[in-house]
């Protein structure tokens, strides 16, 4: 028996009937095309933004980042939580001198939302006091100039590491800004530093979701002497050398931050393990609803298809019976509106993803691009194609059966 | 091959049909003969059985009782699968409304048979433009059933009938939606055809389309009442 032949055969059978009836076959081709294209479309874009996601945990240090935040001292303390000196300089400088399995360590003076002005404009972004270390601990490139140095921290240099925001903002994204001035909170700071934009910069497109653009950083000695007057700082990053000695590290910054507390427990030390965690969970979640929600569209797609094909078996008795009368048999009948109904589903795949890759670079506009993120997802497009020709598969298969079971007499009395 | 002298022979056929509670003996013991190169029209008011006789002969239909052989082998109690194969291989239907598929060409209807009857042919439009030049309508080959009058339709039918050289021809009333002019020429053609070879039952019931053939058989309540050869 010649399968291959019975399968051409009714593939151009079902080219032809397809053709014929282009506006019916478009409709009933509709559920699939936007099934297809939805279920491509979402994955692409939630796979960008985790992607997104991952590559900004990545820069922001990773598993390997230990954060130590001041935290309300246990119950028992509380009547001599006075004592503790609370998050300062002196933290740095035990863990440094104390502890060797904490690779890099800088403090954070937390300025917050402050207004930069240079050029005669005004725009909001993010200050921060750190040490030469966080330019390990958080992954910031440079495109120009360098970052804050030892002898900064020294001598309270009134310099600033600018971020693009703020570069593009104040200096209309000028290439190069080193040497310039910008006034902060009524001080200057000469810009030594300019940190490069992550993913693609589009001219003319603003990228208002991106909050990692927004950072600027000045030495922390700076920031406590001309803002706070004291040697307080806000909380302490630390990047472990390795994911197995990072229990221990935990412990002995705790030993080590009791003693220059004084004994009271008002810090916490955090993990990014939970976040971690977190976006494994949110990347699961989104795929399986997505898919539930792309699974359900595409079934209402295959509904679609049965009930044209099912019209179409029913509209087309009479030739049914001549051509079994001729000598079809069942199995070619069957073969015939199976392949119809194949052809129609791929046929609505296969616009489904074109629409889709035409709604992705529409998002690619609106969604932050990191590095190395594809947004068109190869293997989604293929999942998504091969389980809409399997839904055209199965939504054929009761209309073929139908026809292929017509008496060729009824079916020739038919009118 | 041995060529049968004997296509049909038929013997104490019997065909019921339940309607309802009703048993309906649409043919109630019919004896005959089919042999090599005859035209036999058989005759009959509806409901006497004649369409009944030819589904039994175009192997659409099983016989409820009786004996039925084709080339000398019982064919009583085939399954579908086999009737569809004879269909394809042996018989050849022209039908009163033409039955030409509207979507496809005059030339892919012809060789539509062929397709379902999986002779190893090599040049399948080369065998079905031979079949349209029997009935003259090779120039019509690259048209659709739409452009064609009644006349060339049924025309175009008979050559998808003998597309596959079947035993035996069944024609259903093939002049019945034709007129007067036209009715004439397709009876020449079969009657030419005859010449070449063909072996035709034609069912029908106007009297002068009859007389083109050489046997005559008269059916009545299910049963053949006469049975006369010119």
């Amino acid at each position: 028996m010649n399968y291959i032949g019975d399968i051409y055969t009714g593939a151009s059978n079902g080219l032809r009937e397809v053709w014929s009836n282009k506006l019916r076959s478009l409709l009933s081709m509709s559920g699939i095309i936007l099934g297809v294209a939805a279920l491509v479309a979402m994955v692409g874009i939630v796979q960008g933004m985790l992607n997104n996601m991952r590559a900004s945990f990545e820069r922001s240090g990773g598993v390997l980042k230990l954060e130590v935040h001041p935290s309300e001292a246990p119950e028992s303390q509380q009547h001599i939580a006075g004592i503790s000196p609370g998050m300062t300089w002196r933290d740095i400088s035990a863990i440094r001198k104390a502890i060797p399995l904490a690779d890099f360590v800088s403090p954070v003076v937390d300025m917050r939302w402050e207004r930069f002005i240079a050029n005669g404009r005004r725009e909001g972004g993010l200050l921060q006091g750190v040490t030469p270390d966080y330019a390990n601990i958080k992954k910031n490139e440079l495109i120009n100039g360098r970052f804050i140095s030892d002898y900064d921290i020294e001598v309270k240099s009134p310099v600033i590491v600018i971020g693009p925001h703020i570069v593009k903002e104040l200096y209309e994204g000028e290439p190069n800004v080193i040497g310039k001035q910008v006034r902060v909170k009524g001080q200057v700071y000469t810009i030594i530093g300019q940190i490069k934009p992550v993913g693609r910069a589009r001219p003319g497109v603003r990228n208002k979701f991106n909050y990692e653009a927004r950072f600027n950083y000045i030495p922390a000695t700076t920031a406590m002497s001309r803002y706070k007057g004291n040697d307080e700082i806000n909380h302490i990053e630390i990047l472990a050398s390795n994911r197995q000695t990072m229990p221990d590290l935990i412990e002995q910054i705790e030993n080590t931050l009791i003693q220059t507390h004084r004994g009271i427990l008002d810090f916490e030390v955090r993990t990014q393990e939970e976040q971690m965690a977190e976006l494994e969970k949110l990347e699961k979640s989104f795929t399986y609803s997505l898919g539930g929600i792309a699974g359900i569209s595409l079934l209402v797609g295959g509904i679609g298809i049965m009930n044209v094909m099912l019209a179409s078996v029913s509209e087309r008795i009479r030739e049914i019976g001549v051509r079994k009368a001729i000598g079809a048999r069942s199995y070619d009948i069957f073969i015939q509106f199976l392949a119809e109904a194949v052809v129609i589903s791929i046929l609505g795949g296969l616009l489904g993803l074109f629409l889709s890759i035409g709604l992705l670079s529409m998002a690619r506009d609106l969604i932050p691009e990191g590095e190395n993120i594809s947004l068109i997802p190869i293997s989604v497009m293929i999942y998504g194609f091969l389980f809409s020709s399997f839904i055209g598969l199965a939504s054929g298969v009761y209309p073929a059966l139908r026809a292929s079971r017509l008496d060729p007499i009824d079916a020739l009395r038919y009118d | 091959m041995v060529k049968f002298e004997k296509i049909f022979e038929l013997s104490a056929l019997r065909r019921y049909y339940r309607v309802g509670d009703e048993l309906v003996h649409a043919l109630a013991g019919v004896d005959l003969t089919i042999s090599d190169r005859e035209f036999i029209a058989v005759i009959g008011s509806s409901g006497s059985g004649k369409s009944t006789l030819m589904h039994m002969l175009g192997f659409m239909d099983s016989p409820t009782s009786g004996k039925m052989l084709f080339e000398g082998r019982d064919v009583s109690a085939i399954d579908r699968e086999e009737r569809s194969r004879l269909r394809a291989t042996s018989i050849g239907f022209v039908f009163q409304a033409f039955n030409l598929l509207p979507k496809l060409t005059v030339l892919d209807n012809v060789v539509l048979p062929l397709t379902y009857s999986r002779k190893p042919v090599k040049n399948k439009s080369e065998l079905a433009i031979k079949a349209l030049e029997r009935v003259g309508m090779e120039h019509r080959a690259s048209h659709t059933p739409s452009q064609l009058s009644g006349g060339e339709r049924q025309r175009v039918a008979i050559a998808r009938s003998l597309i596959n050289e079947p035993r035996l021809i069944l024609a259903d009333e093939p002049t019945g939606n034709l007129d007067r002019k036209n009715r004439m020429s397709i009876m020449d053609l079969f009657t030419s055809l005859m010449d070449e070879g063909i072996t035709l039952v034609l069912v029908t019931h106007d009297d002068e389309v009859a007389t083109y053939a050489k046997r005559r058989i008269l059916m009545q309540d299910g049963i053949v009442i006469e049975d006369s050869t010119k």
